[in-house]
């Protein structure tokens, strides 16, 4: 829970874009088992205000768990 | 469809942590000192706490926060046997408490008047280990009704912890468990725990559990 405020807070600060990827890492020393976390996450984080946003865990040493990045869909054309 | 990358590189403990720093700060300014119970759901936390209250409730001034994920039950069960204050935060599905909850009730705990604070976190081994709720200490309880390997298969929470109460020992006889094994396997999780083990059923081993908390408050009436 503690991320998705974290994701709705920088979204609301980036005024627009729909939340595509929530990038994390997950030490290897963390409370956590990463992939019931990638299983809570991908749940709350297909809700509103998220839709369809993925989760990707990279693994790394120590006992931290971080939010490394965002990606968000301007939904605007390329060109 | 244009997608743009926004770094964060934020731990997401970060702001727990904070709140935490705040909690202790507040404790240590009043003197008073705090411990975390952590452990599966039934290994004895409130039982514990129950005996805990009518040994010395009367003695040591005590305020208890519980966590549960529904329910006010435990802070009832405890509220019976003091007149100072339990104070229940439920999480509505939340498998853990964080700092920002306790900073909460510690708004109604008169601090003034408290020598310890126990916290009573809700029961599960794996997310409570991870969140500093600005407590001295946290205490892993280990019944023998569960496997003697739980340090294996929860290592956080016993790398966290600087005590181990072992509960129910008054089953020892009824049950395959090995308290030497668990011991083992805990210190190899962690070598500086500390061990008591009880039964609040029976009293045995209480003695232990009520002097360590004798020792972590400054605040003691002497009637």
């Amino acid at each position: 829970m503690e991320i998705c405020r974290v994701a709705r807070d920088k979204l609301g600060r980036e005024g627009s874009g729909q939340l595509r990827l929530v990038a994390l890492a997950v030490g290897q020393e963390a409370p956590v088992e990463a992939d019931n976390l990638t299983f809570c996450l991908d749940a709350l984080l297909t809700q509103p205000p998220f839709g369809q946003a993925r989760v990707a865990v990279r693994c790394c040493p120590g006992s931290d768990l971080r939010i490394d990045y965002l990606e968000i869909d301007d939904g605007d054309s390329d060109d | 469809m244009a997608i743009r990358t926004i770094e964060v590189r934020e731990r997401v403990m970060a702001r727990n942590d904070k709140f935490a720093a705040t909690v202790r700060r507040r404790l240590r300014a009043a003197g008073v000192s705090s411990l975390n119970l952590i452990s599966s759901p039934g290994a004895g936390k409130t039982t514990l706490l129950e005996r805990t209250l009518q040994a010395i409730g009367a003695e040591l001034p005590m305020a208890i926060i519980t966590g549960d994920v529904q329910t006010r039950n435990d802070a009832e069960r405890l509220a019976r046997h003091t007149d100072r204050l339990v104070h229940a935060v439920v999480t509505g599905g939340g498998c853990h408490l964080d700092a920002r909850q306790v900073l909460a009730a510690l708004a109604a705990i008169n601090l003034a008047e408290t020598g310890l604070l126990i916290i009573e976190n809700v029961g599960i081994l794996v997310c409570p280990a991870g969140w500093d709720l600005g407590e001295e200490a946290k205490v892993v309880l280990l019944s023998v009704t569960e496997g003697e390997d739980k340090p294996q298969k929860y290592p956080a929470a016993f790398r966290a912890a600087q005590f181990v109460v072992l509960t129910k020992i008054d089953l020892l006889p009824h049950v395959p468990f090995d308290p030497d094994r668990a011991r083992a396997l805990a210190l190899e999780a962690n070598p500086d725990l500390q061990f008591l083990q009880l039964s609040a059923l029976t009293g045995e081993g209480m003695d232990g559990w009520l002097e360590l908390l004798r020792s972590l408050s400054p605040r003691l009436v002497h009637t």
